[in-house]
């Protein structure tokens, strides 16, 4: 009786095709709408690296200004002083331990003919790659010695391995960057997670790396850093002052494979906190957090406010489409009266006539569903066009946003459908039969 | 065997009471023929309603086939239109995105019949009225009293006890109607109890057994007196 069903209902869609047209298009609008605000807030949202995101831990210590807490006192800086982080990665606690900030420079290209590029990229630690899963394209991450040894090794980002050597495998040549020459050892696939949860100081949406480089060579001023810096107490003269300083600027991250390895880092934590203030630092109370990718993502309120607003406001245009849907239904419902007069005479009960229409309007809503993936398609195309790069990789529909988007309408319509097929069913036939 | 024993329905509105139907007794046998004639607002239409379950009463009691039909739910009800009655109406009621294969379709989907059967069943009652070769038609293709045999042919679908028509002739011009009728005297032979209401006087003479419906009652006319007279 289903396969039926659906036949039937094409043909009263078929028949109806003007009543029809307005109800696919009305759902099609509320669901496009809905999907293109719901598709953002999805990816904002999206675990970006969900087979080890609870293996991952954002490390934070509060060594903050004792009479005026950070960020009210709810949690502590978001990032780390140089001290702290180079002192956790020399104790080596974690499985594996990543320090990191935002540099950038000026690569002068083999081909002398070609400009200089302006490049941003990282300083961090070897064990970055291996923590956040970057895949390569050639060659491999430096190794820890590299990083000791402050070797002027460069990790290029598929995108500028394009435009400095042409895409070819450039992994043991060598460029200029910063006036220095650095060798290749490294060129990654196309990596950007979207948000770019190993450093929100900067933007959790903005552009890949162009580059990495060992985080040490930033204490060498081989490389400079930029980023977001705040400090609480004044510092001398000089960058090795700076780096002395009271001043947060690294973001640090630990990897730990079980609760254990999270108890005792966490113990760690608060040991190293607690030798600090015999030296005079740390001097408020021991607030030390592990936070693991997602709940760092949640906590630091990735998906902005304004997304969030978006979408609500989205689902309520939604339901505006539907009211607007009940109308119309009820409209092309009560003009199949006849109809449904005679099926009642030939043998249909109220609940056979209700499932027949509850399964017109679930395929007015697939259809209003199709429309609207293309609406919700155009509305990301416009999103990326208005925003540009900072939406990139946030503005496509993925397989879970289709299936989500059918649902939707199916099951949104099927709702909007209840009340227009339940007055159908309650008509009298009699009278249907005897006024054709 | 169809019984109506003291049937009465009224029509309820917010300042008026209608009584279409009062006391009305009627026993219908197996195999009868029966004409339902009287003015207009007497009663036939509401009654032929009530007979094939499309309408509710007021009070009495109606058995079809020695079931107590007050008793049946929706479902029961629709089970029992499907599987005892078929309906012809004056206004033909086919469905005019259907072709004639698919209206005669409707009520054997209902009962649940597989696609074998239906189709056996659609060709061989399509045959029967004559409309084989039209099966892939949709009604607008075909006149009045092709349309109304089609009707007939879907009502007989189901194999149905009885086969209830209103005013079946009612849009057709005497040629049609003259065929129509022969159909449903065959089909009555055949062993279908027909119940049929008419404003013509000369159709109802063609039913074994003629009652009048007159403010809502019910009286037996001596068919064999009238067509000596006629």
């Amino acid at each position: 009786m289903f396969s039926y069903y659906i036949k039937i209902a094409l043909i009263s869609i078929k028949r109806n095709w003007g009543l029809s047209s307005l109800m696919i298009l009305a759902i099609a609008l509320g669901i496009g709408a809905t999907m293109t605000t719901v598709t953002v807030n999805y990816l904002m949202s999206a675990d970006p690296i969900p087979h080890k995101s609870d293996q991952l831990y954002y490390v934070r210590l509060d060594s903050w200004d004792p009479n005026n807490p950070y960020n009210e006192g709810i949690s502590p800086p978001a990032q780390m002083t140089y001290i702290d982080a180079t002192n956790l990665l020399k104790a080596k606690k974690a499985y594996r331990q990543n320090l990191s900030s935002q540099a950038f420079g000026v690569i002068e290209p083999p081909n002398p003919d070609d400009l200089p590029l302006f490049v941003f990229g990282r300083a961090n630690s070897s064990d970055f790659f291996a923590m956040f899963d970057v895949p390569f394209l050639f060659g491999s991450p430096w190794d820890e010695n590299s990083d000791l040894s402050k070797e002027q090794v460069i990790v290029l980002s598929k995108q500028t391995n394009d435009r400095l050597f042409g895409g070819e495998n450039s992994v043991g040549k060598t460029l200029r960057f910063e006036s220095k020459v650095f060798k290749v050892v490294g060129v990654l696939d196309h990596y950007d997670p979207k948000p770019r949860y190993f450093d929100i100081s900067t933007g959790a949406f903005d552009d890949p790396a162009d580059f990495y480089v060992p985080f040490s060579l930033i204490a060498e001023q081989a490389v400079r850093r930029s980023g977001n810096t705040n400090c609480w107490k004044t510092f001398g003269d000089g960058f090795e002052a700076f780096l002395a300083s009271e001043c947060i600027w690294i973001a640090f991250w630990v990897e730990l494979q079980n609760q254990d390895q999270v108890e005792a880092y966490q113990t760690f934590l608060d040991a190293y906190a607690n030798e600090q203030k015999n030296f005079g630092r740390f001097p408020r109370p021991i607030d030390n957090r592990l936070t693991n990718v997602t709940d760092y993502m949640e906590e630091r309120e990735v998906v902005a406010d304004d997304a969030r607003m978006m979408m609500a406001m989205s689902f309520m245009f939604l339901v505006v489409c539907l009211l607007n849907t009940v109308g119309l239904l009820l409209a092309k419902f009560i003009g199949k009266a006849p109809e449904i007069g005679l099926r009642q005479a030939l043998g249909a009960s109220r609940s056979t006539l209700f499932l027949q229409y509850i399964i017109e309007s679930g395929c007015i809503g697939l259809a209003g569903g199709l429309l609207g993936l293309l609406f919700a398609y155009l509305g990301l195309q416009s999103v990326e066009t208005l925003y540009g790069s900072y939406m990139q990789g946030l503005a496509t529909l993925d397989f879970n946003m289709v299936v989500f988007a059918m649902v939707l309408a199916l099951v949104s319509t099927v709702i909007a459908g209840i009340y227009p097929t339940w007055r159908a069913c309650r008509i009298q036939p009699a009278r249907q039969l005897k006024c054709q | 065997m169809l019984e109506m024993k003291n049937i009465n329905k009224i029509f309820q509105t917010a300042d008026v009471q209608t009584h279409a139907l009062r006391d009305f007794n009627l026993t219908v046998n197996e195999g009868d023929f029966v004409s339902v004639t009287g003015p207009s607002g007497s009663g036939k239409t509401t009654f032929l309603n009530i007979a094939g379950l499309l309408e509710t009463y007021t009070s009495g009691d109606f058995y079809l086939d020695g079931q107590n039909v007050g008793m049946l739910n929706d479902s029961g009800r629709s089970k029992m239109r499907n599987q005892k009655i078929g309906f012809v109406f004056q206004g033909f009621n086919l469905i005019p995105d259907l072709n004639l294969f698919y209206n005669v379709d409707v009520p054997l989907r209902y009962r649940g019949f597989n696609a074998k059967e239906r189709k056996q069943r659609i060709e061989e009652n399509l045959a029967r009225v004559g409309l084989a070769s039209r099966m892939k038609h949709v009604p607008s293709q075909l006149s009045g009293g092709q349309q109304q045999r089609v009707a007939i042919a879907r009502a007989l679908a189901t194999d149905p006890r009885f086969l209830l028509a209103d005013e079946p002739t009612g849009n057709l011009d005497s040629e049609m109607a003259d065929g129509v009728m022969s159909l449903l005297e065959d089909i009555n032979k055949q062993g279908t109890t027909i119940i049929m209401v008419t404003h013509d006087p000369e159709l109802a003479l063609r039913a074994s057994r003629r009652i009048q419906v007159k403010d809502g009652r019910v009286s037996e006319l001596d068919i064999v007196a009238e067509k000596a007279l006629a």
